[in-house]
């Protein structure tokens, strides 16, 4: 049961359907709950991404991804690996590969759900490869050529809720080799049951129109 | 009457800068009389939240796992450490786990509506928080602070203070620290003479 659900749902992966290189979208759905509100959001994202001809996308559901919190051993910074051998380990070569990356989050309690925050976490290793071991995240050429969107939903209605998540993702983002200006934020609060965004005034919108403007940037990026 | 401290470490990395400070606080506990319990997130068998909000209909969450036996042992103390290194700006993953899972709580006082906590009992139950950080930043520590405070006020404890250190990694570790175990002790006998008194009282 669980099985096949997984494979019907947690990874899909739309095959690439030009001859040349896609754009490579990697997008995590942080939530626990599938289908909430945070995904949807991720999923207006890539639904409008998809449209392209020239877009791979792969999406990957972190309640199924395995991916354990970081030990904080400090390991990566002699070895350049991480010493955990679980989920993350595929993942990470995936990270590098992209040119989008995508996350997608609820909060609770004021901060990041934590299974994105163990994700978060175990980008420790990239953090010690580019500050520690002083080697390069992603070659020089690709640098500049990546970008990030952080989406989010939150049931409280205050405008501050996003605020304490915010640098987490900047953290990653930044070991990734995403710059914070190449960083797009949507972040919808006051939406809190089950399908709560799809009432929401402009959610669907400003979701495919950030989709469209990151696709037309990375074009020209990619391009130059 | 025995004041009853609970520390809980939200480290995977046993015996280091976060866990050796919470030691210091407890240690000055114990010494003041009090009785002491720490609980390692990283040495126990928990789930994360599932965001299915059941709690949100019952009070109680639907997950069976040692994080029950800790709402247990919160429930009964008077107070309450929560220690966690910063990652990332933000607490570990451990003790963000914790926190998430006490949505129940949430749900009882403002869904459910069968809990609530007096003024008197929030005086009666002091929370800290306690973080050690490597990077020098001013504001290394802000980031945090929201989500502990929506878990003090979600268990009952009223956040009575943050005793926090940055720099670790240009200290070279919390022992090396000229003044934070040494003071860390003392706020720890502080808390439980002030809080034999507020017992006293009451």
């Amino acid at each position: 049961m669980l099985k096949k659900a997984f494979f019907k749902t947690i990874f899909f992966r739309l095959d690439a359907r030009s001859e040349v290189m896609p754009i490579r979208v990697l997008a995590f759905a942080g939530s626990p709950r599938r289908g909430g509100n945070s995904e949807t959001l991720l999923d207006w994202v890539l639904a409008a991404m998809g449209s392209s001809d020239d877009v791979a996308i792969e999406k990957i559901a972190l309640s199924d991804a395995n991916i354990n919190p970081c030990h904080g051993c400090n390991a990566c910074e002699k070895l350049n690996r991480c010493v955990q051998n679980d989920g993350f380990t595929a993942i990470q070569e995936k990270i590098l590969a992209a040119d989008c990356i995508i996350i997608s989050a609820p909060i609770f309690c004021m901060g990041i759900n934590a299974q994105t925050k163990a994700l978060i976490d175990r980008a420790q290793v990239f953090r010690s490869r580019k500050y520690v071991l002083k080697l390069p995240i992603v070659p020089p050429e690709r640098k500049g050529k990546r970008l990030g969107i952080f989406l989010a939903s939150a049931g409280q209605n205050w405008p501050h809720v996003f605020d304490a998540a915010r640098p987490s993702v900047k953290c990653f983002f930044h070991v990734i080799e995403v710059r914070d200006d190449d960083i797009s934020y949507l972040m919808i609060n006051n939406v809190d049951e089950k399908g709560a965004i799809l009432a929401h005034p402009t959610a669907k919108a400003d979701a495919e129109a950030l989709a469209g403007k990151t696709l037309a940037e990375l074009r020209k990026r990619l391009a130059a | 009457m025995t004041v009853k401290v609970l520390g809980i470490s939200g480290s995977p990395h046993r015996h280091g800068n976060t866990e050796t400070l919470l030691d210091s606080f407890l240690d000055g506990a114990r010494e003041a009389g009090a009785v002491v319990d720490k609980i390692v997130i990283s040495e126990i068998n928990f789930t994360t939240c599932r965001g299915c909000n059941a709690c949100h209909k019952t009070g109680d969450c639907v997950l069976k796992d040692d994080f029950l036996d800790i709402f247990a042992k919160i429930e009964q103390a008077d107070c309450l450490v929560i220690a966690s290194p910063i990652y990332s700006m933000g607490i570990t993953a451990e003790l963000k786990s914790l926190i998430d899972r006490a949505q129940y709580l949430w749900a009882r006082k403002f869904v459910v509506k069968n809990l609530s906590y007096s003024p008197g009992h929030m005086h009666r139950h002091k929370g800290f928080f306690l973080s050690t950080a490597g990077l020098p930043l001013k504001d290394v520590f802000d980031y945090a602070l929201p989500t502990i405070r929506a878990f003090f006020n979600g268990v009952g404890f009223e956040y009575s203070g943050n005793i926090v250190f940055n720099n670790m990694d240009e200290v070279g570790g919390i022992k090396k620290h000229s003044t934070a175990l040494r003071t860390t002790r003392q706020k720890g006998g502080e808390v439980v003479r002030e809080l034999e008194k507020i017992l006293a009282g009451t």
